[in-house]
């Protein structure tokens, strides 16, 4: 009965290896396919706005070298600035958090995901609004105090840095946190045992054992911070100050555009994160120190007596500053009819956001990125789903290749990878250029090391013989697929659709390029306006995109909150 | 009988010269809408149902010319896309190499641009009955391939609480004052305004201006809008080559500000509109410039974005200086003008210190 | 109908450059209970699991009832669906998002049986598992114990003929590791059902199995029954891997006669055709008396070290042959220090391999 004849010997081998072939083929295309033209851009040295390349060199090249140099240097410097800053952030709340016994822990680590909700452009606004020379609000009260001249000012190198690292603090929060989270806390303990004090011990047991982590979250911090946009976009470009990325963004928007120079300097960029990622995995697989254990520890936090609720207010002090004061300074803006601090000379109106509101690009550029996040997210993890089980899953003999190419457009800053969509599809001669197909195969492609890294992490902690079970039971690996793995995998599947739909809402760098009249998204449409019409406007217009985004996830949560009662 | 002859050969060259060149003529009957002439297929065009214009004025203000459009005709719906000249020429540019014809009509104040455009068989001609109204200076020749849909002028403005009477700037040369140092705001080089101020006072001013203006450090920005901003936020004390218009609309919601018509003159140059080759749709495209160029549609414009209209018949924008009444230095020779801008941009971009 | 359910021959499986499987051969009887024992590392699960389809061999074949399931030499390969083979994994794999009864029932479903023959067979494999009252129960809200029945349950639901065990109780504390070990004797005879088991737990292994092979670093070191296995090791590592043994070093003197080092004469047997080379006698602990008995190897010792453990007590004695391990029922404690008389049989004194 059970034994099925020796003659059933489908060729299944061959149908899996087609599958894997087509979607190599059409990752690959998406992928590389944009690079590709982009390297071949930046070797364009005649007119450049022609395809194919009448002549071929490295005078881009050279040029950067020879005229751009200071923005390399400037982009290195803030990258540096802020990259120091994110971490220390970053340590410190995960040390209070993870380490101590601050009251409010579990709400507290909740709070710290907040300040992902704002964007950083949104941040750059604010903080301009706050910061401004002259009429950012804290000057005026400094002038209104009696000050003389700026207290502060943000259209600096370190404005922009201090920007950039409040919200990238989060990030590097949570990578050094789960390093610190899965240390044996048999280590800590056993130098207390022998009569470490509490100082003693962090400093000698607990510090070293958490350096690869931090290191690692170093790594990542920075090249994503070389890479960083809105902040030097929005920040930079008043004070002077370009950065790599802005330089690239102005060299296509004059006439003649300079694609050429501005291929470039993308790849110089994207090869120097590439070869930070590179390192920064190394670093991590060798960090054998902090290992991720099946089970996680829950390490014995520090009694910090009275220190806990100073570094409560710490904890909340950085919420204040990433999002409270943001938010409210933004608020406080748009409802007025010139921005400032001083009630006295206020005059409040809602004309903003009934202009915002009814400017029909807006609403528009909402509804297109909200649409594209819903469709992007919903193709998208389908699609992840199986590319994450031919990588880690299946037995075929191309996946690590797959791997690399899903996991490849993570080293290319948006931007970059913007041009160079934005380069191919001017020459690939199906028009979808200034379309929001074009932006959704965008919004895929860059998309994919985000949705691969969050459902591969939920299947891998799938016991592969729940799997195997099932085939031995006699069920084909569509059959297995669906009663079996996609249902495990339904948590991680809305986690994974979740974070795309957000990302895809807040795109800024890829979207600036590839916008079209018809094609409108809301944060390009942000910066736009930023440029175009006075804060207040573009103050009313922010606000309404994060509260827009938070609206949608909130309802979002609440329809699904039975799919992830299921399965703890 | 020779003279003649000749006369007549002469006649029938120009007529086929003429005929060949513009070979689009006016329409036999245009149809009269309400306050403006048409030789566009109305019903065609609202069958196409859509409109779109890229243009560098200020968001807010297309918006707002473009519901004056609409309230018309509410079956076209209308979009836009705001760039600075450059910026805006460029994507242009591009999108036709792309083979992607997503625009329909374009207005750069560039004319070099314009010009450019032109000769690359960018533009489309359709001969408006309304373009009768406007002088040869004002469209292109042969007609119907662009048309000025406004004029635009800078001059210097401030905002009093800021600077003292006695530092007011009055003429050009004022701006070079120490005091105003990192005070001065301009608009960034890809802007066709910006490009028409130089052009015009490089020699009345000399290169030594411009090489001194460059010591005010000023800062560049890409509109009018956040210029005008900052001289209200007092981040900036002063703008060279302030655009009239702007300081018009800034006034009018009541900011503290100031307008300077230097003796020596206001550089002025155009905002110029044409029908794209290949547009999505034509007839929305045709039915749009017969009704810009109107005068209720140059009217609209003036109420919308507080510009000038090249028309006689059209009142200058409410609170404004006539055009007769400025002295507009206007560049003669656009083919001329069309070559400077590479060096303008180079030298533009080092005064105020941008990339290059 | 031949008597061989299974045939393995000189299978090969590699894992990259490592060999985890190196050239087995072994078959498995209709009905018949064959375990695979080994350290961890020594190939057994590989070899299992290759059986299943779930393995990638390089070399060999596996036939089952006949049908090539693999064989290298036609590249001939049945994926692990088609082959019909049961398995129960040592992590349960019992799916959290079903109940019970989708579980069991989930093979079944597989092979589109109909829903009352499909609830019948499904009760009835719950029945013999005594996880009946249960069915409805969501699987991630089960004792391990409980899982480990359910994963038992679905196994043998679709009546398959063959069924492997990858160390099915090694999750399992002691006692209930002993218990369930019965219970599983006791299914499999009653069901007839062929059965492939792996565990590293010897105990287990000779409990209940019908032959054990015993596998160490990819090969097999001795097939037989395990009394033979207890009783006539074949070499070192089954003497000291299986049960407790001492090894004593040596010289074979003559046919039956063992030339210890420290100059005892020891009586021996050989399972095997002694060549000469030999150097090596095991003697089980448990077989060794401390009061002489007529006919054994005597050697005279002195009591060094006791352990009580309960069941039995464990002593260290220095003699002529070194210090020997005994065990022995745990009555009449000798103190340390005592003089005692080593004493064997020449049946437990087996010559092993060289």
């Amino acid at each position: 009965m059970t034994l099925l004849t020796a003659e059933a010997l489908r060729p299944r081998r061959n149908w899996q290896a087609i599958i894997t072939l087509v979607i190599l083929l059409v990752v690959g295309f998406l992928v590389i396919l944009p690079m590709v033209f982009l390297v071949g851009e930046s070797l364009n040295i005649g007119d450049p706005m022609s395809f194919p390349p009448e002549a071929y060199g490295i005078k881009n090249y050279l040029a950067i070298l020879e005229e751009d140099v200071n923005v390399l240097v400037n982009t290195v410097i803030i990258a540096v600035m802020a990259t120091v800053m994110a971490i220390v952030i970053g340590f410190t709340l995960a040390w209070i958090l993870t380490r101590t016994n601050v009251p409010g822990r579990d709400k507290l680590e909740r709070l710290m995901e907040l300040p992902y909700y704002m964007t950083p452009l949104v941040g750059a606004l604010a903080w301009a609004v706050i910061a401004g020379p002259k009429s950012g609000f804290v000057n005026q009260l400094w002038k209104g105090a009696g000050g003389s001249g700026d207290l502060v000012d943000v259209y600096t190198y370190f404005g922009i840095a201090w920007v950039m690292a409040l919200f990238e603090g989060t990030v590097a929060f949570v990578m050094i946190a789960a390093s610190m989270k899965s240390m044996d806390p048999a280590l800590e303990e056993s130098a207390r045992v022998m009569g470490a004090s509490k100082l003693r011990t962090t400093l000698t047991v607990t510090l070293p054992l958490v350096m690869p982590g931090v290191l690692g979250a170093s790594l990542f911090v920075f090249a994503e911070m070389l890479g960083s946009f809105a902040a030097a976009l929005v920040l930079g470009i008043p004070g002077r100050i370009y950065v790599i990325t802005t330089a690239i963004w102005d060299s296509t928007l004059s006439y003649p555009p300079d694609y050429g120079r501005a291929s470039a300097m993308g790849l110089a960029l994207f090869v120097v994160m590439f070869g930070m990622l590179t390192f920064y995995r190394r670093v991590i697989a060798r960090g054998s120190f902090a290992t991720i254990t099946g089970k996680a520890f829950r390490p014995r936090p520090m009694d910090m007596g009275r220190m806990a609720w100073v570094l409560f207010s710490v904890c909340l002090l950085y919420v204040l500053l990433a999002v409270v004061l943001p938010i409210a300074a933004l608020v406080f803006t748009s409802l007025q009819r010139f921005a400032t601090v001083i009630l006295s000379q206020a005059e409040f109106t809602l004309a903003n956001y009934q202009t915002a509101l009814s400017l029909g690009p807006v609403r528009t550029a909402m509804g297109n990125s909200l649409m594209l996040g819903f469709g992007v997210a919903s193709v998208g993890v389908l699609v992840m789903v199986i590319l994450v089980w031919i990588i880690y899953r299946s037995q075929l003999v191309g996946r690590g290749a797959v791997e690399y190419l899903v996991m490849f457009p993570q080293a290319v800053p948006r931007l970059v990878f913007g041009l160079a969509l934005l380069w191919a599809w001017l020459n690939i001669p199906i028009p979808i250029y200034g379309t929001l197909w074009l932006l959704a195969l965008a919004y895929f492609t860059v998309m994919l090391p985000l949705g691969v890294r969050t459902l591969a992490g939920v299947v891998l902690q799938i016991d592969k013989s729940l799997e195997e079970c099932a085939r031995v039971c006699g069920a084909g690996w569509v059959y297995q697929m669906r009663t079996v793995t996609l249902p495990l995998l339904k948590p991680g599947m809305l986690a994974a659709w979740l974070l795309i739909f957000m990302a895809c809402v807040r795109e800024l760098g890829a979207s600036v390029f590839l916008m079209g009249p018809n094609a409108k998204v809301i944060a390009p449409s942000i910066v736009a306006a930023f440029a175009s019409s006075g804060t207040e406007l573009t103050a009313a217009m922010a606000l309404i995109q994060t509260f827009t985004v938070i609206v949608a996830l909130a309802i979002l949560f609440r329809l699904t909150r039975g799919v992830t009662k299921e399965l703890t | 009988m020779l003279a003649a002859a000749t006369a007549a050969l002469c006649a029938i060259t120009w007529a086929a010269a003429a005929s060949a060149e513009g070979a689009a003529k006016l329409c036999d009957k245009p149809r009269q809408m309400e306050g403006f002439k048409t030789c566009a297929d109305v019903a065609k065009a609202e069958a196409e149902g859509n409109f779109v214009l890229y243009s560098t004025d200020p968001e807010q203000g297309q918006a707002k010319l473009l519901a004056s459009f609409n309230k018309v005709f509410p079956k076209i719906k209308t979009n836009y896309v705001r760039l600075q000249a450059g910026a805006l020429y460029a994507k242009v540019l591009s999108e036709r190499q792309a083979k992607s014809y997503l625009v329909d009509v374009i207005q750069i104040s560039d004319m070099g641009m314009i010009l450019d455009f032109q000769k690359r068989g960018g533009f489309t001609q359709y001969i408006s009955p309304e373009m009768a109204a406007f002088k040869p200076e004002y469209k292109s020749t042969p007609e119907g391939f662009w048309t000025w849909g406004s004029v635009i002028m800078g001059g210097i403005a401030y905002n009093p609480k800021n600077v003292a009477e006695a530092d007011a700037p009055k003429k050009w040369e004022d701006l070079l004052d120490p005091k105003l140092k990192d005070g001065i705001n301009v608009k960034v080089s890809n802007s066709g305004l910006q490009h028409g101020v130089w052009y015009m006072l490089k020699p009345i001013l000399g290169m030594d201006y411009f090489k001194k203006f460059a010591e005010q450090k000023p800062r560049a920005f890409d509109s009018y809008v956040q210029q005008y901003g900052r001289l209200v936020d007092g981040q900036d004390k002063v703008i060279m080559g302030a655009q009239y218009s702007g300081y018009i609309e800034f006034k009018a919601k009541g900011a503290p500000l100031a307008f300077v018509f230097p003796e020596t003159g206001v550089p002025a140059v155009s905002e110029t509109y044409g029908i794209v080759a290949d547009g999505p749709h034509p007839n929305a495209a045709q039915l749009f410039m017969d009704w810009f160029l109107s005068p209720v549609g140059q009217q609209a414009l003036a109420e919308a974005l507080l510009l000038h209209s090249p028309r006689d018949d059209v009142p200058a924008p409410a609170g404004s200086v006539p055009l007769k009444d400025m002295k507009l230095l206007i560049p003669a020779d656009w083919n001329a003008f069309e070559k400077d801008r590479a060096e303008f941009a180079k030298e533009w971009d080092r005064i105020v210190g941008a990339r290059r | 109908m031949s008597v061989t359910r299974i045939e393995v021959r000189d299978l090969v499986v590699r894992y990259g450059d490592q060999v985890a499987v190196n050239g087995v051969s072994f078959t498995v009887g209709r009905g018949e209970h064959l375990t695979l024992l080994g350290p961890s590392g020594c190939g057994k699960t590989t070899t299992l699991r290759a059986i299943a389809g779930l393995e990638q061999p390089s070399g060999g074949s596996i036939t089952i009832d006949g049908q090539t399931m693999y064989d290298s030499a036609q590249r001939r390969t049945i994926p692990t669906e088609q082959r019909g083979v049961s398995m129960v994994f040592q992590s349960y794999a019992v799916w959290p998002h079903m109940t019970v009864f989708d579980n069991v029932a989930y093979g079944l479903r597989v092979r589109k049986q109909g829903a009352d023959e499909l609830k019948a067979n499904v009760e009835r494999a719950l029945d013999l598992v005594q996880m009946r009252h249960l069915a409805d129960r969501g699987a991630s809200k089960l004792s391990g114990g409980q899982q480990q029945r359910v994963a038992l349950a679905r196994a043998i639901a679709f009546s398959p003929t063959v069924v492997l065990f990858d160390e099915p109780l090694s999750n399992l504390d002691a006692k209930l590791r002993a218990e369930m070990r019965v219970e599983l004797r006791e299914l499999q005879r009653r069901l007839g059902i062929t059965s492939v088991y792996v565990t590293h737990d010897q105990e287990e292994a000779l409990a209940i199995s019908d032959r054990v092979i015993v596998m160490n670093v990819g090969v097999i070191e001795q097939i037989g029954t395990p009394e033979e296995i207890y009783n006539r090791p074949r070499s070192r590592f089954v003497a000291d891997f299986v049960g407790s043994a001492n090894i004593i070093k040596g010289k074979l003197a003559g046919e039956g006669v063992f030339a210890a080092e420290g100059g005892v004469t020891l009586k021996a047997v050989a399972s095997h055709r002694p060549h000469g080379k030999e150097n090596e006698v095991a003697i089980r602990t448990a077989y060794i008396d401390l009061e002489p008995r007529p006919g054994d190897n005597h050697v005279p010792g002195t009591v060094r070290q006791r352990l009580f453990h309960g069941d039995f007590v464990q002593y260290v004695i220095d003699s002529a042959l070194g210090p020997l391990i005994v065990r022995r029922p745990p009555t009449n404690l000798l103190d340390e220090g005592v003089a005692v008389t080593i004493s064997f049989s020449p049946e437990h004194c087996v010559l092993l391999e060289a």
